[in-house]
């Protein structure tokens, strides 16, 4: 392949959360995106969900700024409603021809109004709800959808039904009752050729649908409900408005029952041999939300195999469901629900002792599990990738987002399952990989749009436009426009009043261009909806009219007014008065600002030279980028170098090896060996550190890399008895002594030895599936050694179920223990002696093994000397804490810092590989750009000569974007414009008023009070 | 059961030798999750149930499997296994463990109804082929005799050339020879060209509960080349009776049986009958609304034949009964509950456990409210009938013939031991 060759663009299929974060990292490291989506909208499962484990945020709204930063993006090309029909060429440059169906709406002239939706006589099963509401054949397929443009299901159209049974078409009502012409009944399908260097694969999962299982009744008892059905049931726009009411008779349930694995970990009713990774944790969220949102005590159960909170937080979220919430959880697996008379259903199950107990429940959720996506088949055969048995894409632990071709990656479920942090970090990494054969061509393909040059209205009279929006019937049907408009006219520095029907639509646009020139004005209000959708539509009008953006204010009329006071028409319109009369007294007000650009260093310090590092180092080297990795020890490697291999079995070593001479030799990368940290200032973009070494350098981004490592223990005779190993020191005896290995008669395998306990309340991810792989090997070596693996759950998620099941095959023993009840080992007559009660049979059990090996917890070290340093803060457990843990897994909530690996929570190597990818495509949107370019809505000194130094602020910053400097008149705040994001805390808190936000003065609040009590 | 065990050395042998016989077992599988031990109606008897039973196996405690008699209190019934989302085939492994028993210590009654099988090389209870000839003849003679409507009804044996060969339960001729006749007059209506078999013709397999391959395969291979031999019959049907049909069903795959006969159930023979119109039952009898309910027997339903043959019993019992009185037990069809009267329970020394296994059934039936029983299967019969007796109940348990001659006015005034007072004289 020619490198200088390449195609600077990348095709992103599946419009979900992974493919939202690939595209968005993609396009703002200069690369142009076409992004495909079989659906009318973006958003996947995720904008059908109510709230997201384990932070209870809602899931719209963490994801709605997402949907709509891509479907804006001037370097998003979002095709919806588009499949990939076939592919052609190679790596760096494929050819991609793609299907668009007909959407039978105009996109351009659509305004989302919903008025064909309200004409349309004909109802269908809404999908977004699960099928437990009605849509229209006109439809959106959810309110905060992106595109917000209408679709017509042809499947369902009555129009279309005549016309293709061959008959003459009637109805149209859509068409007759658009204001804006928008209905196109002779849409027609088009094949489209697009160029791209790289193509991503996320189109996500299938649900598994347990509507044949005649044990479960999913079909027949209408209780019996699926995890996503519930999902929606507790959604506010679900089918009971969000009410948690049964569906049989919409009485509030009181008592809920959970059963897990259904559709995983089952080879019997289903063919899923792997374990759904997000269940458990999915189900304690819906207990956890179901009891609080409930107005009566609501009795949750969840039935299951093993707990699997194997995350970040997962276990402290599991502990406080059960002691806090008081949800029951109850290990066993449910043969047969029976529905009783009143729709309630009944459980007979065994406990653990095997003692039979029946309990009645109003309710019954599936906790259904995830198939590979039901177009990941197709998506395969035209794209040429390998699937497995399950029909997830083949990768390698060691390039774990690469498909089997090359310039073809994977992300999300569609490689396997998983949640939505892995998902989006995968979708990180992708991007990362897709475009690390692209760097010579970034930026060639990108657009940036020109505007003409700006006026000047310094010294002007403020002029004030006021455009009052109908938005169809959405205001205009609650609030009173025209009289909305008259007031307008009667506000100080108005010249201009208008309403229209949609403010919004492209026609109107170009009309207020033209207004704003005639009429000579300087400030501008819109009277309509949100301006988190729309301020950024208009702002753009302003600019093309050559006035500056920031000489606008909107007032949102619909969902702070119409919206929320359907039922007053009388008393909305008055607020609707309000709004706009406070809109204008701030306007007036407003200043033209002007973007903040600052320079950077194209560097990377990359700290810690395990895995994770020197992939994120590579990653970012190979793209053309300084890359310096800092390492406390003498060697590069981490604790890679005590690992035997993969979970798919692939060779540590071996992969190790390689990427310590590909990054000794890299020409980017500087390794600074025996170092570690001695002094960090700067911010992004601009760090300078020193190493104890005395090196000095700079930098624009941090990567956190250090890793973590097993702990000590003195449990179980470790370090008394010689035959009582830690973990590593098995592989390494299964490395260097086989034979001494081999000649074991027996072997006991004690997991979670200082995991999950009160000291450290967290797994450590990996050891149930590292004392497996052992064990497998152990009998591999030796097939008559008995070995026994003592536990507490099974926590081998994902496709390492697998595993499991082979060594279970294979005749290794499992034994279930208590932490109340935890093995004890002694040594009698010079042998080990292990005691563990059987969890089945509840008698003790006595071994004497040839050796004992103990997983021990994994921990992080030295982890609150760095966090002080960089100021970035860790948890409890002192793992690195990233900015959010569902969307920015490998962000710091300061600008321009990374974490990967272990420091930010035990994981296996090619999950650390993954967001050692991730977390360098996320530096590389610092790195790549020429300078920084800041919103100018930042904090800003008003009186320098007011400013104490208390440093109160600088306490309460957020984002590290104030400091202390000692000047010559004393203590005094420094701003770091570039870290600021403008939340405002520092100007609320100074009580010297030295701070203010431009945009958000003192004055122009006091003038829009004012206004409001004048009113 | 609370000893210490002592393992460091795993010794599975029961297991390696089950897992040799049968590979697809996935005996080592078990994820322990209890699905099988919350749906078993063993669960708890001889302080055991499916899960610790495996768990004993597979921690290689052989001696303690080999002693426990809770494999005869098992009923095979499979419905643990149809919840196991590991497949793991616990009714095979008991079957396994039964079989390595002494012979001469599994139970006495199974070993001897096995016996007399092989050695009368007809029945169960030991009634030689001509007895049996001698006996079907000479009450078809009577009913000839005593009831006009069908003096033209004919029951063969070991007749040649017949389309149609019926096994038939050796409590028929050896007990109550006049429950044999309702079945006739059904086969007489439907005008079908029938026979019994000259040999092995009970329609019971003890040798198969006794876990004895040798002799189970003895009794079915006879029959079969008895039947593609000597009599030359398209269909062989088997009568209102669970086990033998399994036995058959199991046994002709299982031992590799070849045979030119396609195997039935007369359940779908009645069904069938009924849709063709050959068979003109009706429930206008029922003017008083009497509730029934149903068994279907696992060795017909779950073990072999599935939902469809249990939808062919509800149309048949609905068709009888009218759909009102027809009470379902729940769970039913495929996932039905055991009666515990399988697996040659009846015939085991355990009866305390055979009817608290049953409890749930007696349950099941009562909170139907149905005043009766239909069950095609004599084992399912007689053990429904004790648990209503040992439990308090007071339902009535029939086979499905009775109430098909009852419907179509033709019970016989011998032919009613298993009504209730209500309908004793209904129609005569």
């Amino acid at each position: 392949m020619e490198k200088a060759n390449v195609t600077g663009s990348v095709m992103v299929v599946g419009g979900g959360i992974g493919g939202i974060q690939a595209a968005l990292d993609l396009a703002d490291t200069g690369f142009y995106v076409h992004m495909v989506e079989k659906s009318p909208a973006i958003g996947g499962v995720m904008a059908a969900l109510d709230k997201t484990f384990p932070t209870n945020d809602c899931s719209m709204c963490i994801l709605s700024p997402k949907l709509v930063e891509c479907g804006r993006h001037i370097n998003i090309n979002l095709m919806t409603l588009t499949e990939i029909e076939s592919i052609s060429g190679e790596e760096g440059n494929f050819t991609v021809k793609l299907k668009k169906h007909p959407r039978y709406v105009d996109m351009d002239k659509c305004v989302g109004c919903g008025v064909c939706a309200s004409k349309c006589p004909k109802k269908v099963p809404n999908e977004y709800n699960e099928g437990l509401t009605k849509r229209k054949a006109i439809y959106v397929p959810y309110s905060q959808a992106v595109p917000l443009k209408y679709t017509i299901d042809r499947d369902a159209c009555l129009y279309f039904k005549a016309i293709d049974a061959g008959k003459k078409g009637k109805c149209k009502a859509c068409e007759k009752f658009c204001e804006n012409d928008a209905i196109n009944f002779d849409d027609k399908e088009e094949i489209i050729e697009v160029n791209v260097g790289s193509i991503i694969l996320a189109p996500g999962f299938s649900a598994f649908d347990p509507s044949g299982d005649s044990l479960y009744q999913y079909t027949n008892f209408k209780n019996v409900v699926t995890s996503m059905d519930f999902e929606r049931i507790l959604g506010a726009t679900g089918p009971t408005d969000g009410h948690l009411v049964r569906l049989s008779d919409h009485k509030e349930p009181q008592k809920i029952a959970w059963i897990q694995c259904v559709g995983s970990r089952d080879i019997h009713h289903c063919d899923n041999t792997y374990c759904s990774a997000v269940c458990c944790m999915y189900a304690i969220k819906e207990a956890v939300i179901a009891a609080e949102h409930s107005k009566i005590p609501l009795d949750c159960a969840i039935f299951y195999m093993d707990m699997r909170t194997y995350g970040k937080d997962f276990d402290k979220y599991y502990e406080r469901a059960e002691k806090e919430i008081g949800i029951r959880f109850i290990r066993s697996r449910i043969h047969t629900i029976l529905e009783l008379e009143d729709g309630s259903l009944s459980i007979r199950y065994a406990d653990e002792q095997g003692n039979i107990k029946h309990e009645d429940f109003d309710m019954v959720v599936l906790s259904i599990g995830l198939e590979a996506s039901r177009d990941a088949p197709e998506l395969a055969k035209k794209t040429g990738i390998t699937l497995d048995k399950n029909n997830f894409a083949v990768t390698s632990c060691f390039s774990p987002v690469s498909a089997s071709v090359p310039g073809i990656y994977a992300a999300g479920c569609f490689q396997g399952p998983k949640d939505i942090p892995y998902s989006v970090m995968e979708a990180s990494a992708a991007a990362a990989a897709a475009s690390t054969s692209l760097a010579p061509a970034r930026g060639t393909l990108t657009k940036t749009k020109e505007f003409p040059a700006e006026k000047d209205v310094s010294g002007e009279e403020p002029r004030v436009g006021v455009f009052v929006c109908n938005c169809g019937i959405n205001i205009g049907s609650i609030v009173n426009v025209p009289e909305v408009a008259e007031f307008a006219k009667t506000l100080p520095n108005v010249v201009y009043v208008e309403d229209n029907l949609f403010t919004c639509s492209q026609d109107t646009q170009e009309k207020m261009a033209e207004v704003f020139k005639k009429e000579n004005l300087n400030r501008v209000v819109v009277a309509a909806c949100t301006p988190r959708t729309h301020e950024p539509l208009f702002q753009e009008t302003l600019k093309a009219s050559g006035l500056n953006k920031h000489l606008f204010e909107q007032a949102n009329i619909r969902d702070h007014c119409s919206w929320v006071h359907q039922k007053e028409p009388e008393l909305a319109t008055e607020k609707a008065k309000d709004l706009v009369a406070m809109a204008v007294a701030k306007v007036a007000l407003v200043k033209p600002l002007e973007p903040v650009t600052i320079g950077l260093t194209p560097a990377a310090l990359i700290i810690g030279g395990g895995v994770a590092g020197m992939v994120s180092g590579l990653t970012i080297a190979k793209q053309g980028f300084k890359v310096h990795i800092v390492e406390k020890k003498d060697r590069l490697g981490g604790h890679a170098l005590d690992l035997r291999k993969s979970f798919k079995g692939e060779t540590v070593k071996t992969f190790t090896d390689d990427l310590i001479k590909e990054v000794t030799e890299h020409e980017n990368i500087s390794v600074h060996l025996n170092a570690e940290l001695e002094d960090v200032s700067g911010f992004v973009g601009n760090f300078k550190t020193k190493l104890t070494t005395g090196k000095e350098f700079e930098h624009g981004v941090i990567i956190v890399s250090t890793g973590a490592g097993p702990s000590d223990t003195r449990e179980y005779l470790y370090g008394k008895n010689p035959n009582v190993l830690k973990w590593f020191d098995l592989d390494k005896k299964i490395t260097d002594e086989p034979e001494t290995v081999k000649a074991a008669r027996a072997a006991v395998i004690i997991n979670c030895v200082g995991s999950r306990d009160d000291q450290r309340p967290y797994c450590s991810k990996i050891c149930c599936t590292h004392a497996i792989e052992n064990a497998i090997d152990l009998k591999a070596l030796n097939p008559d050694m008995s070995v026994y693996i003592l536990y507490r759950d099974i926590r081998t998620y994902g496709t390492r179920e697998e595993l499991y099941q082979e060594a279970r095959a294979k005749g290794i023993i499992f034994i279930r223990y208590d932490l109340d009840n935890k093995p004890v080992v002694k040594e009698v007559d010079g042998r080990l002696n292990v005691t563990v009660t059987d969890h089945v049979l509840g008698r003790p059990i006595t071994i004497e093994p040839d050796f004992i090996t103990l997983q021990t917890a994994i921990v992080p070290k030295g982890h609150e000397k760095l966090s002080r340093m960089l100021k970035v803060p860790i948890n409890a457990e002192k793992f690195f804490l990233e900015a959010h843990m569902k969307l920015r897994p490998v962000d710091f909530s300061t600008d321009g810092m990374f974490v990967c690996g272990m420091a930010h929570y035990p994981k296996p190597i090619e999950e650390a590989i993954t967001q050692a990818q991730a977390a360098a495509v996320r530096a590389m949107g610092v790195l790549s750009k020429e300078a920084l370019a800041i919103e100018p809505i930042v904090a800003a000194f008003i009186d320098r000569n007011a400013c104490r130094g208390c440093g109160l602020c600088v306490a309460l910053c957020p984002y590290k974007a104030l400091d202390i400097e000692e000047t010559e008149e004393g203590r005094k705040v420094k701003l770091i414009t570039a870290a600021c994001k403008g939340c405002g805390v520092c100007a609320a808190t100074c009580y010297r008023h030295a701070i203010t936000i431009n945009s958000f003065t003192d004055d122009q609040f006091a003038n829009q009070i004012e206004a409001r009590f004048a009113a | 059961m609370s000893q210490s065990i002592e393992l460091t050395e795993l010794r599975c042998e029961l297991k390696k030798k089950v897992m040799e016989l049968v590979p697809d077992a996935n005996l080592n599988s078990c994820l322990t999750c209890g699905a099988c031990t919350s749906g078993c109606p063993a669960t708890g008897q001889f302080d055991l149930d499916p899960r610790k039973f495996l768990r004993m196996v597979l921690l290689g405690l052989d001696e303690e499997v080999m002693k426990t008699p809770w494999v005869w209190v098992c009923t095979i019934c499979y419905r643990c296994y149809s919840a196991c989302p590991m497949k793991v085939d616990i009714p095979q492994l008991v079957y396994n463990v039964r079989a390595s028993w002494p012979r001469e210590e599994r139970p006495k009654g199974i070993r001897l109804s096995c016996d007399y099988h092989i050695s009368s090389n007809g029945s169960a209870m030991g009634a030689k082929p001509e007895d049996f000839k001698f006996c079907v003849e000479d009450v078809a003679e009577e009913v000839r005799e005593t009831q006009p409507a069908f003096k033209d009804l004919q029951a063969f044996v070991g007749r040649k050339g017949a389309e149609l060969c019926l096994n038939e339960n050796s409590r028929g001729p050896v007990t109550e020879p006049d429950e044999m006749v309702p079945l006739w007059k059904i086969l007489h209506t439907v005008g079908a060209d029938w026979t019994y078999p000259a040999i092995m013709w009970g329609g019971e397999n003890y040798c198969m509960f006794l876990a004895d391959d040798k002799n189970w395969e003895h009794i079915v291979r006879t029959l079969a080349e008895h039947i593609d031999n000597d009599l030359g019959c398209k269909v062989l049907i088997n009568t209102e009776c669970g086990h033998s049909f399994y036995s058959i069903w199991a046994g002709l795959q299982r031992f590799n049986i070849p045979h030119k006969f396609e195997f039935k159930s007369i359940v779908e023979y009645y069904a069938q009958w009924i849709r063709e119109g050959k068979l003109r039952v009706n429930s206008d009898w029922n003017v008083d609304n009497i509730k029934f309910t149903t068994q279907g027997p696992c060795m017909l339903v779950r073990k072999s034949l599935g939902d469809p043959v249990a939808e062919d019993l509800r149309f048949v019992m609905k068709s009888l009964v009218g759909e009102e009185n027809f009470v379902d037990m729940y769970p039913n069809r495929s996932n039905n509950f055991c009666c515990g009267g399988g697996g040659g329970a009846l015939q085991a020394p355990y009866n305390e456990q055979r009817r608290a296994y049953g409890k749930i059934k007696f349950d099941q039936i009562m909170a139907t409210g149905a005043q009766y029983v239909a069950v095609p299967c004599h084992n399912c019969h007689a053990q429904i009938e004790d648990i209503c007796e040992f439990h308090g109940g007071h339902y009535h348990t029939i086979h499905l013939w009775t109430l098909i001659c009852l419907s179509l006015g033709v019970l016989g005034e011998n032919e009613r031991t298993y009504l209730g007072p209500d309908l004793a004289e209904f129609g005569l």
